[in-house]
């Protein structure tokens, strides 16, 4: 078990420098950070100038080298466009998109798992049909889209939410949160739905089909024919068995959660890290995609590590 | 026609008795929602035929009928647009069809691309194991980690620097298939790898072992098969992904070219004029696309159902 | 328990700051000032934002006249050896620091050090002598009839300030404490800078001018996604932004609680050509002359094009023609050329025909599509103007990060581009884009297709250095019809400026884009 475990760590390094070695291979191909440094007027002189003083100039192996040698000391780099370091501006921006990312789980676990019950206990019923097909609605779409749609609807039309930002925020410690104000908390919920909806429904459909199977089984039969209610027999055993498998997608789709609020971010103006990238896309601000994009994989890679590592704890048979 | 397949020998014949085609009759759902993607299939192939014009020809356009309302003449040309003309003065019911045929040309082309990809990772990763299985799921990671915008900016930056000029119009739409397509793969690799893990200890493959089949005809011959089903789900689901991430990828500014624009860009301009009050421009090719997904998405749903042995 | 008293009091600070709204301003554009330096970048989003915190010798009026500010009078010295500036006293910075001569003179060495973008603003001068304490003189090397005009965003800084902070210099790739804090003599002072997110300006006390604003608060909000900034403005999350999509003005207008505020930018948009290139790079037909070496060729292109379409649908109405490459509202526009080469697709045909390309060619467009209002369509409708007249442009649209390294690197036959000279000038868009390239003299940097004419050439220094008004504009017609009759490029329109408010702001719009919040009132 500890050497699986060694190992795992060992790829998961691994995994980390080939990811860093493919983006840096490709900032050269998103576009140049030079004419968003200098004005209007600059000349070829301090085009070529700036280039080597930010050694854009030499090959992109070494650029990595570079970025690598400061990042195992801790640096990050600083942002070409804020001329900050990144490592900051990361810290300010993460409590934004870790309680979205949070609030959004949450909302997707809560109904998923509800409706889920519903449409398999009504497994035929004419409710359950219909909301198995709305929730492809919300899948059928693109975020943007149900995005932009939501904010016509609930904050030009109808005015009841605001279209834009997180609202007022607290500052605790380093960490600014939004969860503490009634604006902070109205301002979280057309992102939370937008950026929850595809998971609800995937986890609606898992809770769905593991209920369905689960139902089958000998001691739900042995249960009811125990004279137990219904409602015991649901909630008490059924849900109970159906948990497992859904915590572990819940578990896999947090990190997806985080990857991919880019679109909600930018949707709502959500200052969180996703929108950070976006604009780092557009400024061509290497520091900061390489420092965001390493983040995300030392998430995903962790997340994975954890999964395979759990699953060899329940099934020696995995363990070679 | 239909004396054709009565007649017709085998296979035909065994299809529509199979007891798949039974429950296919039987499930409303899955009826409309297959009706509903033929048509819409169809209406894409054969949309020379249905638009009333070519809405990739820029000298047939005219810009002055630009923002022309639904079924009301244009105050300049008098001409008259089903469902009004958008800000180029493009039909948009042409445009729609023009549309869906590159999105479904996307979405088709990507899809299979992701699924020989996967497949094969997931099928030589799970028999093998061992360090192959190691290499092959370290390489998913990194998959993972890149958000399919950088992937298609990637790809789209190194397919600019060697792609001779005159092809580069068509340049978007591979990139496109590409870079939805490479991170398609990932998941079958990871199903079918589970299925082959658990097919390669079943009695049948041992036994083809031992007498002396090699590694590739196992693979393909006898494991391929059993692990067939949960990939026809995904890869339903994930053409209407794919369709979806072709419209994302064309919000963040890596889709298809304004002048040949797929359902996506469509609606990625069209969301331009929510506020406007052209809500043509937004609402046909939305609906539209939802109308795809969605029935795409349904018929995924009812082959899960259906296909799923321990529903039965 | 410490941490929930520290919230407690935090959301307690904030209730109180949020009672006192009825003067706060929030405003929303689409890009953060991307630093507080006001010598470190040269792009309008810092320098309109600056010119609130931030004061020049000179500053511009609501007219876009040059007016008294930390100078209050000025002279040329001699024979055009330079400009003599009287400085105001009892001026203060926003720390209390007092403005003096070496302020300027710091002032000017630090905007014009190779660290500062703003250096080019300083090629014509030759040294900067502190007279007295409210007395300084600019030397230039070469008579210079509009210098006071050039400098209206030459911002000063307090020398004692910048050396307590060690922010004498610029720095754009580290940043330092220039970078997120500001002091100076202007009527807003930063208080709250939290980058990529928020501003948050109030008045100063101490300003020297009379306050003409009501304001007590006002906050910036980057809001990128145009369709997300109408929502907010439309919802009363913010009250003002910049811009509006042209499409939605409108409705903005007409609704109630918001209003729209039209107006001309000083940007010309204009197609330019690949006038060195022997060949084009993005064409079926390879190996075949450049036919855009042909001014038959470009004049059929400014024939072909039907702005006034363009100006009707896609620009809503908002537009205006342009002749030239400069708006009428600059100095220089040259009336004499006022006429633009009007919409005549036949005419052009013929033209094509009588270059010998009867049966038209093809070649490539290139265009940005988040840079000018409306850019990727207007491409497009041009692309449809050309296939019209016969010939087939293949358009290849881009975001700006892309599209400035393309256009650095000559791939292109045709391309959009879009100017605003930071002068105010029609000497600049001269120099910039019409001059032949030349990198030791620092002209034509923006002339990326290589247009070349010896006369123009000759004229441009004669026209820096003319101090007298008419016979400058004599050189400057004469280059004007130069340009034109070459069809060195195709000017299309002089971009609207439409800005979205709520009903019950009032402000000034300055052709330059930058919104000015000393002249802002709420009711």
């Amino acid at each position: 078990m500890f050497s699986f475990v060694i190992r795992r760590i060992l790829q998961a390094l691994l995994v980390l420098l080939v990811v860093g070695l493919v983006a840096f291979a490709m900032f050269n191909f998103i576009g140049d950070p030079i004419d968003n440094m200098l004005g209007q007027e600059r000349t070829q002189e301090d085009v070529d100038r700036l280039k080597e003083r930010l050694g854009l100039d030499q090959p992109f192996v070494v650029q990595y080298a570079k970025f690598l040698l400061a990042a195992a000391q801790g640096n990050f780099g600083v942002s070409y466009e804020q001329g900050r370091p990144v490592a900051d501006i990361l810290a300010e921006r993460a409590p934004a998109t870790l309680e979205l990312a949070a609030v959004s789980g949450v909302f997707a676990l809560t109904l998923g798992i509800v409706l889920g019950v519903f449409t398999a206990i009504r497994r035929d019923g004419f409710w359950a049909n219909v909301i198995m097909t709305l929730s492809l609605v919300g899948v059928s779409l693109p975020t943007f889209l149900i995005g932009i749609l939501l904010i016509y609807l609930f904050s030009v039309e109808l005015d009841w939410l605001p279209s834009f930002g997180r609202g007022d925020t607290v500052q605790i410690g380093g960490w600014s949160t939004g969860l503490l104000t009634t604006s902070g908390l109205t301002a979280l919920i057309l992102p939370s739905i937008t950026l929850g909806l595809y998971q609800m429904t995937l986890i609606m459909r898992l809770v769905r089909s593991e209920m369905l199977e689960v139902m089958r089984q000998d001691y739900i039969r042995f249960a009811r024919a125990r004279g137990l209610s219904e409602r015991t027999v649901t909630f008490r055993h059924a849900l109970k068995n159906t948990m497992v498998p859904v915590i572990t997608v819940t578990g896999l789709q947090l990190g997806s959660l985080i990857a991919f609020a880019i679109i909600t971010e930018s949707v709502f103006q959500w200052p969180g890290m996703g929108l950070l990238f976006i604009n780092a896309i557009q400024f061509v601000d290497i520091p900061v995609m390489a420092a965001y994009l390493m983040m995300i994989s030392v998430m995903f890679v962790a997340i994975n590590l954890i999964v395979d590592i759990l699953y060899v704890a329940v099934d020696p048979r995995l363990r070679t | 026609m239909i004396e054709a397949i009565k007649h017709a020998p085998g296979r035909i014949k065994r299809a529509l008795d199979s007891d798949f085609f039974w429950k296919f009759r039987r499930s409303p759902v899955a009826v409309i929602s297959f009706a509903a993607t033929f048509l819409l299939v169809m209406s894409a192939l054969f949309a020379p035929l249905l638009a009333t014009m070519n809405p990739f020809d820029p000298a047939s356009l005219n810009l002055m009928n630009g923002f022309t309302p639904p079924v009301t003449p244009s105050a300049f040309t008098g001409e008259t647009f089903l469902m009004g003309a958008d800000d180029q003065g493009r039909d948009v019911f042409s445009t729609i069809l023009y549309g869906m045929r590159i999105s479904l040309f996307v979405g088709f082309a990507a899809v299979t691309l992701g699924l020989l990809i996967g497949v094969t990772l997931g099928l030589i990763s799970g028999y093998f194991g061992g360090w192959t299985d190691t290499i092959i799921m370290r390489i998913a990671d990194v998959q993972l980690t890149f958000p399919s915008i950088l992937v298609a900016m990637l790809i789209f930056g190194v397919a600019k620097g060697f792609t001779p000029p005159e092809y580069r119009d068509q340049l978007a739409i591979w990139v496109l298939i590409l870079s939805i397509g490479l991170s398609d793969w990932v998941q079958f690799a990871r199903v079918v790898r589970g299925a082959t893990m658990v097919e390669k200890n079943k009695e049948y493959v041992q036994a083809a072992r031992l007498i002396g089949r090699g590694a590739m005809p196992i693979i393909f011959r006898h494991i391929l098969p059993n692990v067939l089903s949960p990939v026809l789900v995904i890869a339903t689901i994930s053409l209407a992904l794919a369709i979806i991430a072709e419209a994302t990828l064309s919000f963040l500014g890596v889709g298809a070219p304004p002048t040949q624009p797929s359902l996506g860009t469509l609606i990625r301009i069209g969301q331009g004029y929510l506020f406007s009050g052209e809500w043509w421009i937004l609402f046909f090719p939305s609906v539209t696309l939802l109308a795809l997904a969605l029935s795409v998405n349904l018929l995924g749903d009812w082959l899960r159902d259906a296909l799923n042995p321990k529903l039965r | 328990m410490l941490m929930f008293r520290y919230a407690a009091i935090s959301a307690l600070a904030l209730a109180c700051a949020s009672a006192a709204t009825a003067e706060t301003i929030r405003w929303a554009g689409t890009t953060d000032p991307q630093t507080m330096d006001p010598h470190a970048v040269n792009s309008a989003p810092v320098l309109g934002f600056l010119n609130n915190v931030f004061e020049g010798l000179v500053r511009r009026g609501k007219d876009m006249s040059v007016e008294p500010a930390l100078a209050t009078s000025w002279e040329p010295i001699g024979d055009g050896e330079g400009w003599r500036f009287t400085l105001r006293e009892g001026v203060k910075f926003h720390d209390g620091a007092e403005f003096t001569a070496e302020d300027v003179l710091f002032s000017y060495q630090r905007a014009s050090d190779e660290a500062s973008d703003t250096r080019s603003w300083f090629a014509p001068v030759s040294g900067v002598n502190v007279i007295d304490d409210f007395t300084v003189d600019i030397m230039t090397s070469a008579p210079n009839p509009i210098f006071p005009d050039s400098i209206a965003n030459w911002m000063i800084m307090d020398s004692g300030w910048a050396e307590t902070n060690s922010a004498t210099l610029p720095d754009k790739e580290n940043g330092n404490y220039a970078t997120l804090n500001a002091n100076g003599t202007g009527a807003f002072m930063v208080t709250d800078r939290q980058p990529g997110l928020s501003t948050t300006l109030t008045p100063f006390g101490g300003w020297w001018d009379e306050a003409e604003h009501n304001i007590t608060e006002a906050t910036f909000t980057p809001i990128d996604n145009p369709a997300t900034a109408v929502a907010a403005l439309l919802s009363g999350d913010v009250d003002m932004i910049n811009p509006v999509p042209i499409q939605d003005a409108a409705r903005v207008d007409q609704r109630d609680g918001t209003k729209v505020i039209r107006g001309i930018e000083a940007r010309v948009i204009m197609l330019g050509f690949g006038h060195e290139a022997d060949q084009l790079k993005y064409t079926a037909m390879a190996g075949e002359k450049n036919p855009f070496q042909d001014v038959r060729v470009r004049e059929a292109v400014a024939k072909a094009i039907n702005v006034d379409a363009i100006r009707q649908t896609i620009m809503r109405g908002s537009a205006e023609e342009a002749s030239q490459l400069v708006s009428p509202a600059m100095r220089g526009y040259s009336d004499a050329n006022a006429a633009r080469t009007a919409y005549d697709p036949e005419g052009a045909k013929a033209l094509l025909a009588e270059a010998g390309y009867a049966d038209g060619f093809s070649f490539g467009l290139k265009c940005p599509n988040n840079r000018y209002l409306n850019d990727e369509a207007v491409c497009q409708a041009v692309t449809g103007m050309l296939a019209q007249v016969g010939i087939s442009a293949e358009l290849d649209a881009m975001p700006v990060q892309n599209y400035w390294p393309e256009l650095r690197a000559d791939n292109f036959d045709m391309y959009l581009l879009g100017w605003s000279p930071g002068t105010f000038d029609h000497e600049h868009p001269v120099r910039f884009l019409v001059t032949t390239p030349n990198a030791e003299k620092k002209l034509g940097s923006w002339n990326f297709g290589g247009f070349s004419n010896a006369r123009v050439d000759e004229l441009l220094p004669m026209v820096q250095s003319e101090i007298d008004d008419t016979k400058r504009q004599a050189m400057i017609d004469e280059t004007v019809a130069i340009y034109q009759s070459e069809h060195a490029y195709v000017p299309l329109y002089v971009q609207p400026l439409v800005w979205g408010v709520r009903d019950n702001v009032e402000l000034t719009q300055r052709p330059d884009n930058f919104f000015i919040l000393r002249w802002v009132t709420m009711n």
